[in-house]
Parts: structure tokens; sequence; C-alpha cells
């Protein structure tokens, strides 16, 4: 049995595909049904398209609601746990405010700039019915940034199994599903990025079943005035968070283990050590003074 | 109440999420049931001759669904009873006027082992299923095949299902020669069916089904002195079923109707709710009530006639009076990961005063039960 490794690029970052097969054409067509999967998720759920369902809903809304199929509304339903779960932090609304917070601004927003762009945040503002979904406010967005990419690594993985692949890692961005142990039966190591260090690895994760994702702070920010912010906002103050560096959490699925990654990250350093903590799940999270906490994954750099 | 663990609660919600909630088993499951079932001895003074014993069975079930390559599911369903205790021969007028019965000497004991074998493909929004089943018993013997389909509809949002069954039931009475009775018979069944299922909102959902049977061959009771049945039956019933979940209780209403007709004359109406209350993720309590009434079958009589001629229809059978019945049940469910066990208690009274359109005589055999079902269920 030989592992045969898929790259691709797709919703905004490399993904990777390491399929174990007897034979090559297995792999491949394992490939082609998952990049064809990836596909059809970016088209139906990016922002940047026009014709996507989260378009579709932004441009019309203050206007009217949309229909929408049973996989949004589970999507949208999802979405709502992990708003109440984070205490309104993850609320897919927020993505507005990156009006305000972004490469290009070069100074810090005004108070009724905040206020403009506030206005139009808030998971609770959303009118949602079983078919239909409607922003009331016009300028509200739907983000589906932080579910749709780790939901995908699932449905790839489910695909990849009920196609017979019982070795093997999806890897979307940092989002990993794993699929079995290597076939030698040694579990996958997953390297954990040090967050100021881009090119090595500050820990190593090693698993054999169910899925890790990483996010940081460090993948995306700017500097305004000397200080550098993150791409993380707050949807209630509508300042970018000062959190955790990093955190990486190990689920039975990567929808899981994305959201709880997201919501450690929103929070407070304390907060987040304390609610990655209480959901007794294995973590890693990295500190500002790049202290390393939880019981996921061997130090190897810090 | 502590706040759920966010990481339970998120996991939760996921396997509502479609790659998670797959129509097809992803998951093998092994099931294993067993039932007590206890009716309540007739009151001494109400029988003329024979037991006062009435029927205790007890149920072993067992249960086996596995997915079988990526489109095909597979169900075994192996059911195993015993039953002892008497039944009623017939009913005649007692010297004091009231109707008296005449029950089976002896203790019958009988047993009946039931097979069932259903193959389901699951398509993209549709699936159809080939259901084999064969029961045999001693005198008994029955054997049928189904064929079902669902479709989605609507953005699922509906479900269109339609089915059609066949049973074959041979009859060969014990003692046929020693009683007289009939020594080999036959009858046949043939339903159709066919439901809609409507999602009305995130949290509830209606059902409408409607249901046509037609019975064909010997349909009377061979063990009954004297029991003459017309040798056809057509019967149809209506179904009407709500689910209500409450997000604020994490509990669930569910309300069902059914009218249901024969040719016969019977008409019946049963009412069934209950409350699924979830306590934390773990516990299920739900407690239910069931209420039905029917009034008699055109040939109901109640007390045998041996005057009449044996052409002539008539049946004293307490199950085609005019009466009512109360069930009360209460279900205890804890689930973990991988299994859960359930226990449920129920206890059934019927009387011609809870009826809608009570026979003029109550029957004297009309039965009181209590059933206990324990259950394991392994998913793995």
């Amino acid at each position: 049995m030989e592992t045969y490794q898929f790259n691709f690029q797709a919703m905004g970052c490399p993904c990777e595909l390491r399929l174990a097969a007897t034979d090559r054409s297995l792999a491949n067509e394992v490939a082609v049904i998952c990049t064809s999967e990836t596909q059809r998720f970016e088209s139906k759920y990016s922002r940047y398209l026009t014709d996507s369902v989260t378009s579709r809903v932004n441009n019309a809304s203050g206007l009217h609601p949309v229909t929408i199929d049973p996989e949004v509304a589970a999507i949208l339903d999802y979405s709502g746990v992990c708003y109440v779960q984070s205490e309104g932090l993850f609320d897919i609304t927020s993505g507005v405010l990156r009006q305000l917070w972004n490469k290009n601004m070069r100074r810090l927003p005004t108070d009724s700039e905040l206020e403009f762009y506030l206005d139009k945040v808030g998971w609770k503002k959303i009118e949602i019915s079983a078919n239909e979904v409607f922003l009331p406010i016009k300028g509200m967005q739907l983000d589906f940034g932080g579910v749709v990419k780790e939901y995908v690594a699932d449905v790839l993985a489910a695909k990849a199994r009920s196609m017979g692949i019982e070795h093997g890692l999806i890897n979307l961005g940092g989002d990993i599903c794993i699929i079995g142990p290597q076939p030698d039966g040694t579990p996958w190591s997953i390297g954990i990025t040090h967050p100021t260090e881009g090119n090595s690895a500050i820990a190593v994760i090693e698993l054999s079943e169910g899925a890790v994702t990483t996010s940081g702070g460090y993948e995306r920010y700017f500097d305004i005035d000397g200080l550098r912010y993150s791409h993380l906002i707050n949807p209630e103050t509508g300042w970018p968070v000062e959190g955790l560096l990093s955190a990486s959490v190990a689920a039975p699925t990567s929808i899981v283990a994305g959201s709880l990654t997201s919501i450690a990250l929103l929070k407070t350093p304390e907060d987040g050590l304390l609610f990655l903590e209480e959901c007794a799940t294995p973590y890693f999270a990295v500190d500002q003074q790049l202290g390393c906490h939880g019981n996921l994954g061997e130090v190897c750099h810090a | 109440m502590a706040k759920p663990n966010p990481f339970l609660a998120l996991s939760t919600a996921a396997m509502a999420l479609p790659a998670f909630a797959a129509p097809q088993p992803v998951e093998t499951i092994v099931a294993i049931k067993a039932t007590t079932y206890q009716e309540e001895d007739v009151p001494q003074r109400d029988v003329l001759a024979g037991s006062d014993e009435r029927y205790k069975i007890d149920i072993a079930q067992f249960r086996l669904l596995t997915p079988v390559g990526e489109k095909w599911s597979l169900g075994v369903d192996v059911a195993y009873e015993t039953m002892s205790g008497a039944s009623p021969w017939g009913t005649i007028m007692g010297a004091d006027g009231e109707a008296s019965l005449i029950m089976s000497g002896a203790t019958i004991r009988d047993k009946r082992t039931e097979v069932s074998l259903t193959a389901t493909h699951h398509g993209e929004s549709r699936s159809i299923s080939v259901d084999l089943a064969s029961s045999d018993e001693d005198d008994y013997e029955a054997r049928a095949v189904s064929i079902s389909g669902e479709w989605e509809m609507n953005n699922k949002l509906s479900t269109l299902s339609l089915g059609m069954s066949y049973s074959s039931d041979d009859i060969e009475p014990t003692d046929a020669l020693r009683f007289g009775r009939v020594q080999r018979e036959e009858k046949i069944s043939r339903s159709l069916s066919a439901g809609w299922a409507q999602v009305l909102n995130k949290n509830s959902v209606v059902h409408v089904g409607l249901d046509v049977t037609d019975h064909d061959g010997y349909l009377s009771d061979p063990y009954k002195l004297r029991d003459v049945r017309p040798d056809e039956k057509l019967e149809w019933a209506l179904s009407l079923k709500y689910r209500r979940y409450f997000d604020n209780q994490n509990a669930a209403l569910h309300l069902d109707y059914r009218y249901y007709n024969d040719d016969w004359g019977i008409n019946s109406h049963t009412f069934h709710t209950g409350w699924h209350q979830n306590f934390g993720d773990n516990v299920r309590v739900v407690p239910n009530v069931r209420y039905y009434s029917q009034n008699e079958a055109d040939f109901y009589r109640g007390t045998d006639d041996f005057g009449l001629a044996t052409t002539i229809n008539q049946s004293s059978d307490f199950r085609l009076s005019g009466y009512g019945a109360y069930t009360l049940g209460v279900k205890l469910i804890y689930s973990a990961l991988q299994w859960d066990v359930s226990l449920s208690i129920d206890r059934y009274i019927s009387d011609k005063s809870y009826g809608h359109d009570a026979s003029d005589q109550s029957h004297p055999a009309l039965l009181s039960f209590n059933m206990t079902s324990f259950g394991l269920n392994f998913r793995f």
C-alpha cells in the first residue's frame, strides 16, 4: 500500500490530501471527488463570488429574505450554537468590521465609524426560518469563513472513507482530518507553526483518528502606528482582540475543533485557556509570552 | 443548572449537519430487548368453565442494522415469544343474566418465532426497501413481503413515502379433530400505504398517512366454539402526527391521531400523546398516554347464539365489541456515546364505558394488562 499526495489551492489556502491505497487509480478517484467537492463548497459559500448563497443573502440585506437549502440552514443553526457557546464572541455577522480593520486603513477607526459598523453586527438580528434567511439591516453581511472550511474537511474525510480509504489525512489550510493511522500503523505527525518564527514548528501532534485545527493571531495581522493588530475582531467592542497567539484543538470532527480554537482565540489569553480547560478536550495553546499550555502534542521549540 | 460543556454542546449541534446526518446508517447497530406482557386474570365470577388465567407472553427481540458498501444497508430482526395462559372460547348468557365466559381449560403453551430481513438502497434523496418476513407458531405460519420507498423533496422539507405489502398466512389449529375445529385454512392480506411528512419550521414536523388493507380468506377465530366472520375485510386508516421541539425546555411533544374504518362496521379513534423530556445530554424521560375507542362490528353479539345457522356471521370476540381503552406509560432512556439502555412500563385498562359507542353489554373478557420492556442498543 502506498500513500499518494495531492496538493491544490482552494478557499484561499493551500490544501493537501494524503491518501493510502493499493493502487493509484482509487487515490486519484478520491482526489478528484474531494477537489470538486471543495470547489462546490467554495462557489456556494464564498463571499467573493456574486452568485454564492452568501452574496445573495448579503446583497438582499435590508431588502428581502433569501431562500436557503437544508445544508445552509444546518450551517446557520450550528453557527447559532457557536454564538451562544462563545457568549457572543463567535459571530458570523462580524466580518463587516473588516472594513475598519485592514491593511489599507493605516489609522484607527473613529467612534462614529465604529458605531456605524457595529450597528450591522449581531447574530441575534438575523431572521431565520427553516428555508429562508433575512439580514434586516442594509449592509449586514454573513461570513461563513470560520465554519465552512472546517466543515468541508469533515465532508472530504467522510467521502474518502465511504470510497474505501482507511489511511489518510485531509489538510485544508490547517484544518486537518485524519482517516485512520498511516498504513504501517504509526500515527500522523502534525507540526504546529511557531507563532513568531514562521517556518519552524513549535510543537508536534501525533494523531491516528479525529481532527485537529490550529489558528493563530499571527496568521494575518496589520500594523497601525507601530502597533500590531490581529485580524480577529471582538464583535461587541469592534476592536481586534489581544488573545492567545495560537491554539490547536483535537476533536472527533474538524468543525467542532475549529469552532473551539476560534472561540479560544477571541477571548483574553486567560479566558481562552480557561475555556479550553472547560471543554476537557485535548488542546495546545501559546500565550503572548510564548508560554506553551495544554496536553496536546510535544513541545519541540518554544 | 450548570452550563453545558461547550465541546459537548457543539458536538451535538454538529451532528445535525448533513455530512454527519447521512441517511444511510454509517454505523452498525445491535439491539436486544426483553419484554414481559401479563394480562390480568378474568374475575372468577365471570368464568363459567375453564381457567381464569389469561395470557402471559415473554418476548425476546434482536435487531442488527448494518451498512453494506456505500449505498446499501441490511437489517435483520428476530423475535422469539413464549406464550402461556387460557383464551376465551365463547361467551354465553349466565344464570344471572350476565354474559359468562367459557375459557380454554388447560393452559395453552405456544411459541412464536419471527424473522425479517430488510435491504435498503440509499440514493441521493430517496431510499427503497424490500422486506421479507416469516413468522412461525405451532398452529400459525405467516409469510410476508413488502416494498417501500421514501423521496425527499422541496430541499428535504417534504418527504413522500409509499409502500405495499403482501402476506399469506396458514392456520392449522391444534386438536382440530378432537374439538371439531377447522383443520387447515388460509388468508391473504394486501396493503398499500402513502405518507407525506412536512417540516413546518425548524422545530416542528407534521405527518399525514393513509393505509388501505384488504384481507381475504379465513378470518374467524378457529378456537372459539362459534365464530363466523365474513371471509373478506377491507380496512383503511388515516393518521396524523405532529412533533414539536421546545428549545428552552429541551423537550419534544408528540401528538398522534388515527382514524380507522372497516367494512365490518368498526370505526375507531386513537389518540396518543407523549412528552419527550431530556435531562442534560444523557437522560430522556417519556411519559405518554394513549386513548382508544371503537364501536362494535355489525355481526358482534354479546353472547354466542348456537341456534343460528353456521352460515350466518356472528362473533362474541371482545375485540369486536364497542369499548374504549387507556394506556399509561413511561419510558426512561439513558444514552452514552456508543450504547443506550431503555426501560418502559405500560399499564392498559379497557372497559365498555370508556368507549364513544359502547356495546349494550359489557364484555367480561375485556382486559387489563401490564407490559415491561428492557432494551439495550450498541453502535459501533
